[in-house]
């Protein structure tokens, strides 16, 4: 038994006793807090699967904003569920057995954890780990080959690779392969008015070729590969932002100004707010500008920023806050973000490529052009994450007068 | 890994998604049915997430790139299922913000959050409209019940 699945194992037995405690206790503030606990374990539980992106996004999300959500919720409708007679609800029961049974059976069929011949680690994951751009392998892409591209000298990497290369020039694995085995990075010189390039902490890469600009490729599957899906992704959110507004917020004749609960008057938590806040920032803008870096990026940057926020409006009062920013204002920033993941879009368009072929920002560097394209979209993103989850928090904690 | 533990994760996933189910049927507490519902939901991402796992592997980071000194031939874990489920989370947020605003509404309403006492209401409600001799409309009957009802 290995580390992973060690780890894997106790963590979710925890996981599991967690769950049943959540919807088992009866005081519904327990049931938030643990609700914050079950996602600080998940959380780790994505860390030992290597899924880092996952596991920021569930710390923050989950164990973050979801647990002040529902705080907030619950000084609405109060904090203890009603009784109830019966603790065990038996067909309730029986229906769950059934279905767990049925959906076990089904699992008998899946390939083993772990296990490197299982379809999943093969169908498209080549075309997918080689995130490359432009006329890479000759393939009917984005652009067009250049005059004078010699196909069989750029596969072969400009002669060093002397062996045998696959007939099939769609054969993307092989191309990585052959990267990662061979000594030093290969930089096939298919333009010669573009030498190869490198910056500090970049390797050297092909000029065509983003894997040098996006090492994560959760990032590059994203905003690239999963371009058009993310898009929509922010469209939800934003439009949860919308369905906030409209479902709680109250006349502007009522004004958006009440003061609420503060709690300013404690030195220490005053303090320590104002001096974690510019950190917090800055941590949020870390994340989403370097989202194609490392893990991280709009969604995870994006919720930190808004935590900041939060705190602040937490501590000092929403009043204080809306002097920071206006309803108004978050309002047309929840928008703005998917104006600009769009608005990429139709750049990439107006420039002459496809929606989203972020390539055509820099036709000379399509690498670079790809990681400048992400990065706008990753911006995008976090604006309309930061904002959404602003709204619905201040939306949630708004008391109506009627 | 084979054996037993080769779909451990798998039934776990079940478990959780089971437990979600169980609450969202037998809680009648419209918050721990949202509350449910997200277990519910953490069972699917961690189904996706098992199933991205490879042996031996590392988080889809191309480290060659990073650090040319060290060299790292993979594998490295599928990030397609990492790219879905990160998307997800940020939109179960959403799902559990618009639940709460539905259920903060349907207090403002009626007063409770109790599924059975929301509609032992709606059952008072239509039988007082009866024996007024009121003719209840079926599209009206439809957009009552849908208020007072559907948000579980």
């Amino acid at each position: 038994m290995n580390a992973v699945v060690l780890i894997d194992t106790l963590l979710l037995l925890l996981v599991t006793a967690t769950a049943v405690a959540i919807v088992e206790v009866r005081s519904l503030y327990a049931s938030s807090i643990l609700t914050g606990i079950y996602s600080l374990l998940m959380a780790l539980v994505w860390v030992n699967m290597h899924s880092m992106d996952v596991s920021f996004t569930e710390a923050a999300v989950g164990g973050g904003i979801s647990t002040i959500l529902l705080i907030g919720t619950l000084v609405h409708v109060g904090r203890e569920e009603k009784p109830i007679k019966k603790r065990l609800h038996v067909p309730a029961l029986v229906f769950t057995a059934l279905t767990g049974a049925a959906l076990i059976y089904g699992t008998l069929d899946m390939p083993r954890f772990g296990d490197p011949a299982a379809p999943i680690h093969h169908y498209r994951v080549p075309e997918m780990m080689a995130q490359t751009v432009g006329f890479v392998n000759g393939t009917p892409g984005k652009q067009k080959p250049p005059e004078g591209f010699d196909l069989e000298r750029y596969r072969r990497f400009d002669g060093r690779v002397t062996g045998p290369i696959p007939a099939d020039p769609t054969d993307t694995a092989w191309r990585e392969k052959s990267i990662l085995q061979t000594e030093g990075l290969i930089v096939p010189q298919v333009r010669a008015a573009h030498e190869p390039h490198a910056e500090p902490g970049h390797h050297l890469h092909p000029p065509d070729d983003f894997n040098g600009h996006v090492p994560n490729s959760v990032t590059s599957l994203l905003a690239a590969y999963r371009g058009y899906d993310t898009m929509f992704e922010t469209t939800v959110i934003f439009t949860a932002g919308v369905s906030l507004i409209l479902l709680l917020r109250r006349p502007r004749r009522e004004g958006y100004l009440q003061p609420g609960a503060v709690m300013s008057d404690q030195v220490i938590l005053r303090v320590v707010t104002k001096l974690s806040i510019p950190f917090i920032l800055i941590f949020g803008f870390y994340v989403i500008t370097h989202g194609e870096l490392g893990p991280g990026g709009g969604f995870q940057g994006g919720v930190v920023l808004a935590t900041a926020f939060i705190l602040y409006a937490l501590i000092f009062g929403r009043a204080a806050l809306y002097r920071v920013v206006p309803p108004p204002v978050s309002d047309m920033l929840t928008g703005l973000g998917v104006l600009i993941y769009s608005g990429t879009g139709a750049v990439c368009m107006l420039l002459g490529g496809k929606f989203l072929d972020y390539s055509m920002l820099n036709p000379e560097l399509p690498g670079d052009g790809e990681s400048l394209g992400m990065t706008l979209v990753e911006y995008g993103v976090g604006i309309t994450v930061s904002m959404v989850m602003l709204t619905i928090f201040n939306q949630l904690a708004e008391e109506r007068s009627t | 890994m084979t054996g037993a533990l080769g779909i451990y994760n798998y039934w776990i996933y079940v478990l959780l998604m089971m437990i979600g189910l169980y609450g969202v049927i037998a809680k009648p507490n419209l918050i721990k049915q949202a509350i449910a519902l997200g277990l519910f939901q953490t069972g699917i991402f961690l189904y996706y997430i098992s199933m991205a796992v490879i042996d031996g592997g590392t988080a889809p980071v191309w480290t060659t790139i990073l650090d040319g000194a060290q060299k790292y031939e993979g594998p490295y874990d599928n990030p397609l299922p990492h790219v879905l489920i990160l998307t997800a989370i940020v939109v179960s947020v959403s799902v559990l913000a618009v639940a709460l605003a539905l259920i903060i509404n349907i207090k403002r309403t009626y007063g409770t959050i109790e599924y059975d006492e929301l509609e032992a209401m709606d059952q008072a409600d239509k039988r007082a409209d009866y024996q007024r001799g009121q003719v209840v409309d079926a599209a009206d009957d439809v957009e009552h019940r849908l208020e007072g009802h559907h948000h579980a």
